[in-house]
C-alpha cells in the first residue's frame, strides 16, 4: 500500500517536472514568462496615474486596484453580485432557525481565549489598513472583508456564535450591513454620472474621472490623501459587504445540525 | 545570481510540497486531515504567490484559503460524518 502510494506520488512529481521543463525551458508554448511586459499590461501601467493624461488615467497609484473597479469596474459590481446572492440563498436555506441560547457551550480554554482577545485587535487593524489603503497598497474591499471575517470566525470557535449576539453583531444587523455595502456601490457607480446630469453634462455610468466627452469626474485626492475617485468608496463598500456576508455564512453554519433538522421538521 | 537560484529552488520545493499535499487531500479517509492536508497545499500557493510578485492575491489567499475555507469545511464536516 505504501510502496503504491510513493510510486504514485512519484510519478506525479515526474510528469509535473517534465511539463514545468517543457513549458519553460523548451518554449514550447512560446516565451514563458514572457521577458517584457505585454502591450495591455504597458498601458494600464502608463496610464493608471498620469494627472497631464487625465482622460485616460484612473488615477490610482494602485495599478491592480485601478483595474478591478475603474477600467473593468462593471465586471466586479457583477462579481459582487454574484457574491451578494449566493448569501441570500444561503440566508434563505437556512430561513427560520434559530437557537436559543443553552447552557452548555462556554468556548474553548482560558489560554486560547486571552491569545484571541490579543490577537483580534491586530487582525481588525490590518484588515482596515488594507481597506483604507487599497488605492495606495496592494489589496482593496475584497482582500480586507475576508480578512477582516476571520475575527468574528475566531470569535465564534473561540467563545461560540452566542458571544457575538450578545456583543450585538446579529445576522440581522450583519445582513443591513452588508445591504448597506451594496447599496453604496450602487451610489458609487453612478454618483458621477449623477453629478454630470445635474451640471447639464454629459457622463456614464461607473465613471471615475473626466473623460473627453464627458468632463464630470470624482476627486482624486482628498487633504493629500490619494482617494482616486469612486475607487475609495468602492473599497471601504466592498470591505463591509463581504465582510458581512462571510460572518452571517459562518453564524448559520456554525448552528448545530439537529438544531436545524429540528427547526426544518417544525417547518411542515 | 545566487538569490535567483534560491528563489528558483524555493518555488520548486513549494510546488513540490503542494502536489504531494494535494494528494494527501485527495487520498485521504479522514476528511479533518484532509482538510489539514488542504490547508498545507494552501500555505504553499500563498508563497508562491508571494514569491510571483502577486501581493494582491496573496493578501485574499491568506484569509480565504488558509481561514475561511478550512473553517467553512470543518464546519460542513461535523455536520457530516468524519471519516469517509
Amino acid at each position: 500500500m505504501l510502496l503504491r502510494r510513493l510510486i504514485t506520488v512519484s510519478v506525479l512529481i515526474v510528469f509535473i517536472v517534465l511539463t514545468s521543463y517543457t513549458i519553460t525551458a523548451l518554449n514550447v508554448l512560446g516565451e514563458l514568462p514572457p521577458r517584457g511586459l505585454r502591450p495591455l499590461a504597458l498601458w494600464f501601467l502608463n496610464t493608471s496615474i498620469t494627472p497631464w493624461l487625465n482622460y485616460f488615467s484612473a488615477m490610482a497609484p494602485e495599478t491592480v486596484t485601478a483595474i478591478v473597479w475603474d477600467y473593468r469596474g462593471l465586471d466586479t459590481l457583477f462579481e459582487t453580485a454574484v457574491f451578494y446572492f449566493a448569501i441570500i440563498a444561503s440566508i434563505a436555506l437556512f430561513r427560520g432557525i434559530e437557537e436559543k441560547r443553552g447552557g452548555g457551550y462556554v468556548g474553548l480554554s482560558k489560554i486560547v481565549r486571552v491569545v484571541s482577545r490579543v490577537l483580534l485587535p491586530i487582525n481588525i487593524v490590518v484588515a482596515a489598513s488594507i481597506a483604507i489603503h487599497g488605492t495606495i497598497t496592494p489589496g482593496g474591499g475584497f482582500q480586507a472583508g475576508s480578512a477582516m471575517a476571520v475575527a468574528p470566525l475566531i470569535l465564534i470557535i473561540v467563545f461560540s456564535r452566542f458571544f457575538l449576539k450578545e456583543k450585538g453583531l446579529s445576522k440581522n444587523l450583519l445582513i443591513a450591513l452588508r445591504g448597506a455595502g451594496l447599496v453604496g456601490i450602487g451610489v458609487a457607480s453612478i454618483l458621477a454620472l449623477a453629478l454630470g446630469l445635474l451640471s447639464g453634462g454629459y457622463s456614464f455610468i461607473f465613471q471615475n474621472q473626466p473623460k473627453e466627452a464627458a468632463p464630470t469626474g470624482l476627486p482624486p485626492d482628498v487633504l493629500g490623501f490619494p482617494i482616486a475617485g469612486t475607487l475609495f468608496i468602492f473599497n471601504i463598500c466592498e470591505f463591509i459587504a463581504v465582510f458581512a456576508g462571510f460572518t452571517i455564512i459562518f453564524i448559520l453554519l456554525s448552528i448545530p445540525e439537529d438544531v436545524a433538522r429540528e427547526a426544518l421538521h417544525g417547518e411542515h | 545570481m545566487l538569490e535567483a537560484f534560491f528563489t528558483l529552488f524555493l518555488m520548486m520545493l513549494l510546488s513540490l510540497i503542494s502536489t504531494i499535499a494535494v494528494y494527501l487531500a485527495v487520498t485521504e479517509r479522514n476528511l479533518l486531515r484532509a482538510v489539514l492536508f488542504s490547508a498545507l497545499q494552501s500555505m504553499c500557493y500563498a508563497f508562491l504567490y508571494y514569491i510571483l510578485m502577486a501581493p494582491d492575491i496573496v493578501l485574499v489567499y491568506v484569509p480565504v484559503s488558509i481561514g475561511l475555507y478550512p473553517a467553512a469545511i470543518l464546519f460542513l464536516i461535523r455536520k457530516t460524518k468524519e471519516c469517509e
